[in-house]
């Protein structure tokens, strides 16, 4: 270390230029995992929020929750400590002042993914919901009643949850009771079967059903949500995923993942690439001096540790600003852009770029190795 | 008993074969003992290097056998090799052996941090004192005069009490009043540290101050002359130190 310490002192600016490199890297490295994980929670927030081991589809569904239907009373052919039905559809919601593309959950409130209000009150009556709490500040409040796309029917808004965001949208959690009266099927159903006028709250039907008749109706939803599962035993036509598989399985998630998976990792190769060549040029330029130091019986293994010793500092020092940079620019970013900080994730990516660059200066230290201190004496 | 620190056997160094074949050193055999200083001179290609990094254990000879404080380091690898250089021998070399990176007294303190038993805190004081760079402590070798670095080089050559110095034309890059210093405190310097030197010169001056000088000619060593000065100097001597002694320049 004091080798390596005395040099940095006495060459800072040429130090300082591979500092920046590995700042700067550091800080995109970091930028991308926030956007990553933003993004991710995006997508998987309100499945995070469940805390769900898995999810039964129906196994023609290939694992779309959209494409899966299957009747409400399969939940109690699933062996679980706990199960909670999920209805689910996509509609836009219209307060009037804005419009969002929203998820409808269509669940039963007395099941484990009824969400807690952090704001406002839990449904209660027909057509209310707890909205995600994103929906703030697209400009919709406790109270808002809003106008659906595909449907007749008006919801209202009692109370906001946070950490409701499925696939990108905002989640509204309904009771399902009402559910089928919102899907979106049920107001075109209702017109080819010639109730074109079909009031609000006017039951739907489904399939096979005829118009009024909901009572006798099977409940129709999109999945079973649980905790504590047996998958070895899978009810007939349903498919057990685990929550992450389930996840994976979104529409554009795990492609969206890998492409900024794959840009972080690229860096780690640039970063290791940049720092190599930075650092093969230092050691070139001093193979002479090394030679001569080696000539008086300094060994190769601490000329070594001293390089790596330099690219430890470094590298930390890098990483720690890039860090820094990174959670400041967090503060000034708009709430639009989807970046979430996951210190734990954050915390591997600089140890790996830590360890990216010492890889880098391996190169110097076969370089050193090879120097033959005869050269260095006689040139 | 005399002891020698270096004993070379026999040594013969050939480079290459066949017709790229140069035979760099003849057979050749030299003994130094502690507190012994010699000058090495001869015309330039001679095989003085040569010589002279096969003694410190840099390269090994083709033939013959190498010892320093005893140590049989031609049998040896390059990592041992290296702790032999490490605990026995000291190098000055033609230009500045200096970490440019470092303080004069931080040159030192690196021979402490791979090296223990190096000079006590009163010998590093009287070394520093006696080679005129007490002052020069804190400052980088890039502000030192080229006289400065050498008697810095040989500070640091003398720091971790070698038993045996080997200097490579460590005047070449002074003007002669600046070589003539720096070789008057070599000297000095080396006999009052008990080490075995080998100095490779081509300045005459330089020689007054050694114990032996050996003339180094087509890698053959003659003794040329023992404990004396430049009036013992034989003509032939001066003659050969006038033609080759220039061209074996910087
Ligand atoms: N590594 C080497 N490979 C080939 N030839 C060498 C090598 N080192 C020295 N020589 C040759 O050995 C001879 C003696 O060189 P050297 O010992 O450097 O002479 P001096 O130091 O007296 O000028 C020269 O002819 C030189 O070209
Ligand atoms: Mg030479």
């Amino acid at each position: 270390m004091f080798l390596a310490w005395r040099e940095i002192r006495q060459s800072k600016l040429r130090f300082a230029l591979v500092t920046a490199v590995l700042l700067l890297v550091s800080y995109l490295v970091f930028f991308l995992s926030g956007l990553a994980s933003g993004l991710a929670g995006l997508n998987r927030e309100a499945v995070d929020k469940w805390q769900a081991d898995g999810i039964y589809l129906t196994d023609e569904s290939d694992k779309s929750l959209t494409q899966s239907m299957m009747e409400v009373d399969l939940a109690d052919d699933v062996v679980a400590d706990e199960t909670a039905v999920l209805a689910q559809t996509n509609l836009i919601a219209d307060n009037g002042d804005a419009k969002s593309g929203v998820a409808l959950f269509g669940i039963r409130p007395d099941e484990f993914i009824m969400p807690e209000p952090t704001e406002g009150d839990e449904f209660s009556d027909e057509f209310e919901v707890i909205a995600s709490d994103s929906l703030k500040e697209e400009g919709f409040s406790v109270g808002d009643e809003l106008d659906l796309s595909g449907s007749e029917v008006t919801l209202t808004i009692t109370g906001f949850t946070d950490d409701a965001r499925f696939n990108a949208a905002p989640v509204l959690y309904m009771n399902l009771e009402d559910f089928e009266k919102v899907r979106p099927g049920a107001a075109a159903m209702a017109q080819q079967e010639g109730s074109a006028e079909n009031p609000d709250g006017q039951p739907a039907e489904t399939d096979q059903g005829l118009p009024g008749e909901t009572v006798e109706q099977p409940e129709m939803v999109n999945a079973i949500v649980v905790k504590g599962s047996q998958p070895d035993e899978v009810p007939d036509d349903l498919e057990y995923l685990e929550s992450e598989t389930f996840i994976e399985n979104l529409p554009g998630y795990t492609e969206q993942n890998l492409t900024l998976t794959f840009m972080i990792y690229f860096l780690f190769a640039i970063s290791a690439a940049v720092v190599a060549i930075f650092l093969y040029v230092l050691t070139v330029q001093k193979i002479s001096m090394f030679g001569v130091m080696k000539a008086q019986g300094i060994s190769s293994a601490y000329l070594s540790r001293s390089v790596i010793a330099q690219t430890f500092i470094l590298a930390v020092i890098g990483v720690l600003i890039g860090f820094g940079l990174t959670v400041l620019t967090g503060q000034f970013l708009p709430a639009a852009v989807p970046v979430s900080f996951d210190y734990g994730m954050m915390a591997i990516y600089g140890a790996v770029l830590i360890a990216v660059a010492i890889l880098g200066a391996l190169v110097s230290v076969w370089t050193i190795v090879k120097i033959d201190p005869l050269e260095a004496i006689s040139g | 008993m005399t002891e020698h620190v270096l004993q070379m056997e026999d040594v013969t160094k050939t480079f290459g074969s066949g017709r790229t074949e140069v035979r760099a050193l003849k057979k050749t055999s030299l003994d130094v003992s502690r507190g012994e200083v010699i000058a090495i001179i001869g015309p330039s290609g001679s095989g003085k290097s040569t010589l002279l990094t096969i003694a410190g254990g840099l390269q090994g000879p083709t033939e013959g056998e190498v010892r320093i404080a005893g140590e049989r380091i031609t049998e040896l690898g390059e990592k041992d090799r290296s702790k032999v250089r490490l605990e026995h021998v000291g190098f000055i070399l033609q230009s500045s052996n200096l970490v440019p990176f470092l303080t004069v007294s931080d040159q030192l303190k690196l021979l402490d941090k791979v090296k223990k038993g190096n000079m006590t805190k009163e010998e590093r004081k009287g070394l520093m004192e006696e080679l005129g760079i007490t002052k020069l402590t804190e400052k980088y070798p890039n502000d030192l005069s080229g006289g400065e670095r050498q008697r810095v080089a040989i500070a640091k050559a003398l720091y971790s009490n070698p038993s045996l110095l080997l200097a490579d034309e460590p005047t070449a890059s002074l003007d002669s009043d600046r070589a003539f210093e720096v070789m008057k405190l070599l000297k000095s310097a080396a006999v009052k540290k008990d080490a075995a030197t080998i100095v490779v010169t081509h300045d005459t001056r330089l020689t007054d101050y050694v114990d032996k000088v050996y003339k180094m000619v087509d890698g053959v060593l003659h003794l040329e002359t023992e404990k004396g000065g430049a009036a013992s100097l034989d003509e032939g001597r001066t003659d050969f130190l006038e033609k080759g002694g220039n061209e074996d320049g910087i």
